[in-house]
C-alpha cells in the first residue's frame, strides 16, 4: 500500500475512535450504558441496525459471490422485510411495554427463569464464538493480501473498537455506526463508479451488463426448480429466500440481543418501528447494489487479465507443490483464453452498436465456450488446492473484490476501501460486544449476585464485562487461525442450528397464550433442538439434501408443535409446578 | 422507550399502512428483479 493509502486508512480509523470517544458521555447507570437512555431517533436506530448486520464479510464476500455465482444471493434477503413487519407487530410492543434490557428478560416474565437462562446462555455461546470469527475473517484476508502479521491484525481488528465501546456503551456504538455507514456507502459508491469508468471506451454499461447476463451473472431471480422438481439443497432461490430467509431474519432481529439492543435504544415505540421498517425498505436494494459491483468487477475482468486464483498466498503454496507444472500450464491456458475473451467481448459490443443480431449471437457463443473453459481451469486449481499435498483454503470468493481494489483502484481509494473493511467489522463487533456485556450483566450477574449494587457500581462492572468480552473475542480469533478456515463455515451454520429454536420459544410466548408452563416450552425447545441437529446430521452424511436456511423454520415450528403436544399430554399440575 | 412520544404512524392512518407499503414494495422489487433477470439472461 502507498503512503497516501496508509494516511487515509489510519486517519479514517482514528477519526472513528475519536468520534466514538467524543460521543461517549452518557448517564453512569445501566439505562445510559446499555440503552442510551432510550433516546435515539429512528434514523440513528436504522443505521445502527444496518451497521450491526453488515460485517466486513458482507462487503468482501457479496461482490465475490456475484463474481462466481451471480446475483441470486440477493434472494437470501427477501424474507427480511416481512420479518420486520412481524417484529413491529409482535415483538417491539412487548419489549417496549415491559421496558426490558434484553430480549430474554421477557421469557422469565412469560415462562420461568430456566427458559430465560437457557436462551440467554445459547445467545452468549453462539454470539461470543461468531464474534471471534467476525474478528478473524477479515483479518486473515488483509493479512494474506498485505503480508501483515495475523495476530497483530486480529488485535487491530478486534481491539481498537473496544476503546469506544467500553467507554461509551450503546450510545458510542450507535453514533460510530452512523459515521461508519456513511463512509462505507461513499466508498462503495466510488468503487462502483470507478469500475464502470474503467470499462473500455467502446463498451457501454449496458454492454457490460449484457455480457455478464449472458454469462449467467444476472440471475437475480431463480426458482430452485430443476426439471420440474424443487431442489432442496439449492441455497439461494426465491422460496428459500422468502421462507428460510424470513425465519432467519425473524430470529436474528427479534431474538438476537445484538439487534434487539439496537432498537431498544430508540426514544419511543414509534421510533423503533420506523427504524426497523426502513431497514426493510433499504436492505434488499442495498444488497442488490453491492452484488452489482461484483458483476461489474466480473465485466471488468472480461477486458483485463484476471488472476486464475485470487488468493496469492494459496497460489504461492501451489507454485511450490507437486502441482507447480500443472499450474504453469493452466495459467498459460487461462491467459490465452482471457485474450480470446477480450476479443469476443469487443466483437459483441461492436455488433451490438450496429444491431447485427447474427454477429452478436456468434460472439456470445464463442464467449460462453471460453467462459466454460476458464471456469474449468479455475476448478482444476481449486481441486489441486484442496488436495492432501497442498491443503488449506480453496475458496477465493472473499478475495476477489479486495484483489481487484488493490490491483486496479487509484491511490487513496485503496486506503479508503481497506478502512471500510475495518469499519464494517467494527460496527458489527462493537454491537455484539455491547450485547454480550448486557446479557452477562442483566441475565446473569444481576440475578445471581447477592450483593446490592448501586447504579454507578453496575455501570463500572458493565464496562469490565465489555472489556472481558472484547478480549474473549480476540482470543477466539487467535485460536481460529490455528484451527483453520473450515471453522468459519461451521460457525455460519451454527446460527441456523440455534436461531430457529430460540425463535420458536419467542413465537410460543407471543402467539400461544394457552401455553403457560415453562416446563412445556423448555422441553419443547430441547426436543426441537434434537430434531434440528438430527436433520443437520442426516444432511451431512448425505441421507438427504437440504440447504441450511431450512433449519430455521424446522427449529421454530418444531418448538411450537412439541410445545402444543406437551401442553396437551402433561397434566396441568405438573406443568405449572 | 418512552410512550409519551406517541405511537401514531407517520404519514399513514395507522401502522397497517406502513406494513402494506412494505409488502407492495417487496413485491415490486421481486417483479423488477424478475424482469431484470429476463432482460439480461
Amino acid at each position: 500500500m502507498s503512503q497516501v493509502d496508509w494516511i487515509v486508512l489510519v486517519g479514517t480509523l482514528l477519526c472513528i475512535i475519536s468520534y466514538g470517544l467524543y460521543k461517549s458521555r452518557t448517564t453512569r447507570n445501566l439505562d445510559g450504558y446499555f440503552l442510551s437512555n432510550r433516546s435515539l431517533p429512528w434514523g440513528l436506530v436504522l443505521l445502527s441496525i444496518m451497521g450491526t448486520q453488515a460485517s466486513a464479510i458482507t462487503f468482501l464476500s457479496a461482490p465475490g459471490q456475484a463474481y462466481t455465482d451471480g446475483m441470486r444471493f440477493v434472494q437470501y434477503y427477501f424474507g427480511l422485510p416481512l420479518a420486520m413487519i412481524v417484529i413491529c407487530i409482535f415483538f417491539v410492543p412487548i419489549f417496549s411495554r415491559l421496558k426490558v434490557y434484553t430480549a430474554y428478560e421477557y421469557l422469565e416474565n412469560r415462562f420461568d427463569s430456566k427458559t430465560r437462562t437457557l436462551t440467554s446462555f445459547l445467545f452468549l455461546l453462539q454470539r461470543g464464538l461468531s464474534t471471534g470469527i467476525s474478528v478473524f475473517a477479515p483479518s486473515i484476508i488483509l493479512s494474506s493480501l498485505f503480508g501483515w502479521n495475523i495476530y497483530y491484525t486480529n488485535i487491530l481488528m478486534g481491539g481498537l473498537l473496544i476503546i469506544y465501546t467500553m467507554s461509551g456503551g450503546a450510545k458510542a456504538v450507535a453514533y460510530t455506526q452512523q459515521l461508519q455507514m456513511i463512509i462505507i456507502f461513499t466508498g462503495m459508491f466510488l468503487a462502483a463508479y470507478m469500475v464502470v469508468n474503467m470499462l473500455p471506451d467502446n463498451v457501454s454499461f449496458t454492454d457490460a451488463l449484457e455480457v455478464s447476463g449472458k454469462m449467467g451473472k444476472l440471475n437475480v431471480i431463480t426458482t430452485g426448480f430443476e426439471n420440474g422438481k424443487f431442489n432442496w439443497s439449492d441455497q439461494y432461490n426465491l422460496f428459500s429466500g422468502l421462507i428460510g430467509g424470513f425465519f432467519l431474519a425473524l430470529s436474528y432481529f427479534g431474538t438476537d440481543q445484538s439487534q434487539v439492543g439496537r432498537y431498544l435504544t430508540a426514544k419511543s415505540l414509534k421510533q423503533s418501528r420506523m427504524g426497523l421498517l426502513m431497514n426493510g425498505f433499504v436492505k434488499v436494494p442495498m444488497q442488490f447494489g453491492i452484488l452489482l459491483i461484483g458483476v461489474l468487477v466480473f465485466s471488468f475482468y472480461q477486458f483485463n487479465k484476471a488472476p486464475i486464483f485470487f488468493n496469492d498466498v494459496q497460489l504461492k503454496k501451489l507454485e511450490s507443490s507437486v502441482y507447480k507444472d500443472s499450474l504453469a500450464i493452466a495459467t498459460a491456458q487461462y491467459e490465452t483464453i482471457t485474450a480470446l475473451k477480450q476479443k469476443a467481448v469487443v466483437d459483441y459490443s461492436a455488433a451490438s452498436d450496429i444491431n447485427d443480431k447474427d454477429a452478436k449471437a456468434a460472439s456470445m457463443s464463442i464467449l460462453e465456450g471460453l467462459q466454460k473453459q476458464s471456469d474449468s481451469l479455475r476448478k482444476s486449481v481449486k481441486g489441486w488446492l484442496a488436495s492432501k499435498e497442498v491443503g488449506g483454503d480453496n475458496n477465493d470468493t472473499n478475495y476477489i473484490f479486495l484483489r481487484f481494489v488493490v490491483d486496479n483502484l487509484p491511490i487513496g481509494l485503496v486506503g479508503l476501501l481497506i478502512a471500510i473493511i475495518f469499519l464494517a467489522s467494527w460496527g458489527s463487533i462493537a454491537a455484539a460486544i455491547n450485547s454480550l456485556a448486557s446479557c452477562t450483566m442483566i441475565d446473569f450477574h444481576r440475578r445471581f449476585t447477592k450483593r446490592k449494587e448501586t447504579g454507578e457500581q453496575e455501570y463500572k462492572l458493565s464496562k469490565k464485562y465489555t472489556l472481558a468480552w472484547g478480549i474473549f473475542c480476540i482470543i477466539v480469533a487467535m485460536f481460529t487461525y490455528n484451527v483453520g478456515n473450515s471453522l468459519i463455515e461451521a460457525v455460519n451454520v451454527l446460527g441456523s442450528l440455534f436461531y430457529g429454536v430460540i425463535l420458536g420459544v419467542f413465537l410460543v410466548a407471543f402467539i400461544f397464550k394457552n401455553i403457560k408452563s415453562g416446563h412445556v416450552v423448555f422441553w419443547g425447545a430441547v426436543l426441537a433442538e434434537i430434531l434440528v441437529l438430527t436433520v443437520f446430521i442426516l444432511t451431512k452424511v448425505g441421507i438427504f439434501k437440504m440447504g441450511f436456511l431450512w433449519l430455521n423454520p424446522i427449529g421454530a415450528f418444531g418448538v411450537i408443535i412439541f410445545s402444543l403436544i406437551l401442553n396437551k399430554i402433561i397434566p396441568k399440575k405438573i406443568a405449572l409446578n | 422507550m418512552r410512550q409519551a412520544d406517541g405511537n401514531k404512524a407517520p404519514f399513514f392512518k395507522n401502522w397497517n399502512g406502513w406494513y402494506i407499503s412494505l409488502i407492495i414494495f417487496l413485491v415490486l422489487l421481486i417483479v423488477l428483479f424478475y424482469l431484470f433477470t429476463k432482460r439480461f439472461a
